[in-house]
């Protein structure tokens, strides 16, 4: 903590950069926090709480953020392939930010909650994660924690759906989609929906019905997932953020595993690597295409 | 008016007895996912009483997060229009926490504004509400600095008090009052008063709210409409509008003609957020509220301060939701706290 602490001082007092996003106590539980003064970088924390990603506060929509000047981020190995997403689809010059890097031992789901790491409040991404220490940062600070717990409840549920009845899964997912107010909250916490205009808000033509029956949602989710299918750097931030619960992480996570046994991608922080949408293969499996 | 009693069993019959009537009941209960959520309940073991705040609040029930208006379609060399029913049936909602109860009505007064919303007024028309007096305060909650608190009855038919084996009834409002005598066999006498008081005072605690009383906000927004702080606060917004969707107040909405084919189609309405850049957004591309903190400036300023001023009460009931809701990590009540302090400091001091 002291090595963070120290360098973000540094990084403000010599003037590298302006503002320093990392993680602060706040009065429930961690929370994004903006350091402009370097006498404040003392407040900066980063333990298992820090699930957020702070990677979207460097969104060019982020428009009250970069008033701020010149940022540095905190990043989790899982948060710096968000910023590699940004840096390969043009939306920030990697010169323009400096990125801090954490070793990671795993994050709990809710950063306001009181209970420690455990198999049962464990972040759905972390388990069996491989970017517990990030390449894509310019410093990397502190001890490399002990690995999270192993088992992913994520992809046993996946597994489960899949085993499914069509007729069930249906039915499990009009559930879900089903109370969705499309408040758009997963689309404006996450660092890959950057789009100044997104299809949904675009009304000539209305590809996506902004009303939220199930006509609606499913056309929202629907389009929402496959614009993320080999793009989600899978951070969790647009679960977090729905406020009716809808489980978004199994579609993400779902269309992460064709686009690996597609394409034989894997999210990555290395921004030279291209996203399966953003590069042409001669030798592109399509046998999906009709 | 005469508060009564009823008991576990007698509630439990009188579900019963509305739903064979072809009433429906609402009452927070378990969805799949294991949250609450205000849902149709056939039987009171269904319903969760006093388990604290619903996933959405009440509102949904009254402003749906989409519902048509009416309906068009070609008729020849005209058009022609379908409205949609403005009257609704029975309802009763079993269960609402104190904070969403009082939301709904707080919502009366812009409803019944500049025209008389007959969607909204249908539905209140036929719905009965009964609280059930709270007991799951958490940090998040300042319902006492709003005006309400866990035995509040604004908003309320009837309020349900726990006492042992059941609960005490207190009757708020005629509709409750002849809710209670359609339903007379199955309410008990007059309750205990001091057994009431001391289930009140239990409730009631000592606890200490995470803001104090909001007059003095209320006042500093009148004319700080420009300050500094408004930057400094919702740095870690997103700008989502979870906050706005979980509110029991937030009331915004948007207003689509969905065609359904070429010839005809539906006039809905949708809950929209003030947190949204494109909820301001001029069809010339400029928009007047261009960065984030303007627009929670807008919410702070609709909720403490230009709804106060129109309708004379607070357009929050302190449920605490947002803070809940809240991805970036923003808290209400430190806001108003912050607020309050700058409030209370000297003229030209750190204000």
């Amino acid at each position: 903590m002291r090595e963070l602490r120290d360098l973000a001082a540094k990084l403000l007092s010599e003037g590298t950069v302006q503002v320093v996003i990392g993680w602060e106590d706040g009065p429930r539980g961690v929370r994004p926090a903006f350091v402009t003064d370097p006498a404040a970088a003392r407040n900066l924390v980063f333990d298992e709480r820090c699930t957020q990603n702070l990677v979207p506060y460097l969104s060019p929509r982020r428009a009250h953020v970069a008033k701020l000047g010149r940022p540095a981020v905190v990043v989790k190995g899982c948060d710096a392939r968000a910023v590699a997403g940004l840096v390969r689809e043009t939306q920030l010059k990697r010169e323009d930010v400096v990125v801090i890097g954490v070793r990671c031992g795993g994050v709990v789901a809710d950063p306001s909650s009181l209970e420690a790491l455990s198999p049962a409040t464990v972040a759905d991404r972390c388990p069996g994660c491989t970017a517990r220490e990030p390449h894509l940062a310019d410093h990397v600070v502190g001890e490399l924690p002990p690995p999270p717990p192993a088992e992913s409840r994520r992809d046993a549920r996946i597994a489960e759906l899949e085993a499914m009845a069509p007729q069930a899964r249906w039915t499990f997912w009009q559930e879900e989609l089903g109370r969705c107010v499309r408040c758009h909250a997963c689309r404006e916490a996450c660092p890959m929906c950057f789009c100044e205009r997104c299809v949904a808000d675009k009304t000539q033509p209305q590809w996506v019905e902004s009303s939220p029956h199930p006509r609606g949602n499913f056309a929202w989710h629907v389009t929402r997932a496959l614009h993320q299918a080999g793009r989600c750097i899978d951070c969790g931030e647009c679960e977090r953020a729905c406020p009716v619960g809808i489980p978004l992480g199994l579609l993400n996570r779902k269309l992460a595993q064709v686009a690996s046994e597609q394409f034989g991608h894997v999210p990555t922080d290395d921004p030279a690597v291209p996203s399966p949408v953003g590069a042409f293969k001669k030798d592109d499996p399509q046998e999906f295409i009709l | 008016m005469n508060a009564r009693t009823i008991t576990h069993a007698q509630l439990a019959a009188l579900v019963t007895d509305l739903v064979a009537a072809g009433t429906a009941v609402t009452a927070p209960a378990r969805a799949a996912d294991g949250r609450l959520d205000y849902r149709h309940v056939a039987r009171l073991e269904d319903a969760v009483l006093g388990g604290g705040l619903p996933r959405l609040s009440l509102k949904a029930l009254f402003l749906p997060p989409t519902e048509p208006l009416f309906s068009f379609r070609l008729s020849g060399p005209d058009v022609a229009i379908d409205s949609v029913p403005t009257s609704f049936p029975p309802h009763v909602v079993l269960g609402a926490v104190p904070c969403d109860a009082a939301g709904v009505q707080a919502l009366d007064k812009v409803m019944d504004w500049d025209y008389r919303d007959e969607l909204w007024f249908g539905r209140r028309e036929a719905t009965t509400i009964v609280s059930v007096a709270c007991s799951s305060r958490d940090e998040a909650c300042f319902c006492g600095a709003t005006g309400g608190g866990p035995t509040a009855t604004r908003g309320a038919d009837l309020l349900l008090v726990p006492l042992e084996g059941g609960f005490a009834v207190e009757v708020v409002t005629p509709k409750g009052e002849a809710f209670v005598a359609v339903h007379e066999e199955r309410f008990g006498s007059a309750p205990n008063e001091a057994d009431v008081a001391r289930s009140r005072a239990t409730l009631t605690g000592s606890r200490v709210e995470p803001v104090a009383p909001l007059a003095p906000v209320t006042a500093w927004l009148a004319d700080h409409f420009e300050d500094p702080l408004w930057a400094d606060v919702a740095l870690r917004c997103h700008g989502c509008g979870a906050c706005a969707s979980v509110c029991p107040t937030c009331h915004c909405f948007d207003i689509v003609d969905e065609p359904e084919g070429v010839t005809h189609g539906t006039r809905r309405r949708n809950w929209d957020t003030c947190q949204a850049g494109r909820f301001t957004l001029h069809a010339s591309g400029h928009n007047p509220r261009a960065d984030q903190h303007v627009r929670f400036r807008q919410r702070v300023m609709h909720k403490f301060s230009i709804y106060p001023a129109r309708f004379g009460e607070l357009l929050c009931t302190g449920c605490g939701r947002c803070s809940r809701a809240c991805p970036g990590g923003m808290d209400l009540p430190e806001v108003l706290r912050t607020i309050a302090e700058r409030a209370a400091a000297p003229a030209g001091g750190a204000a």
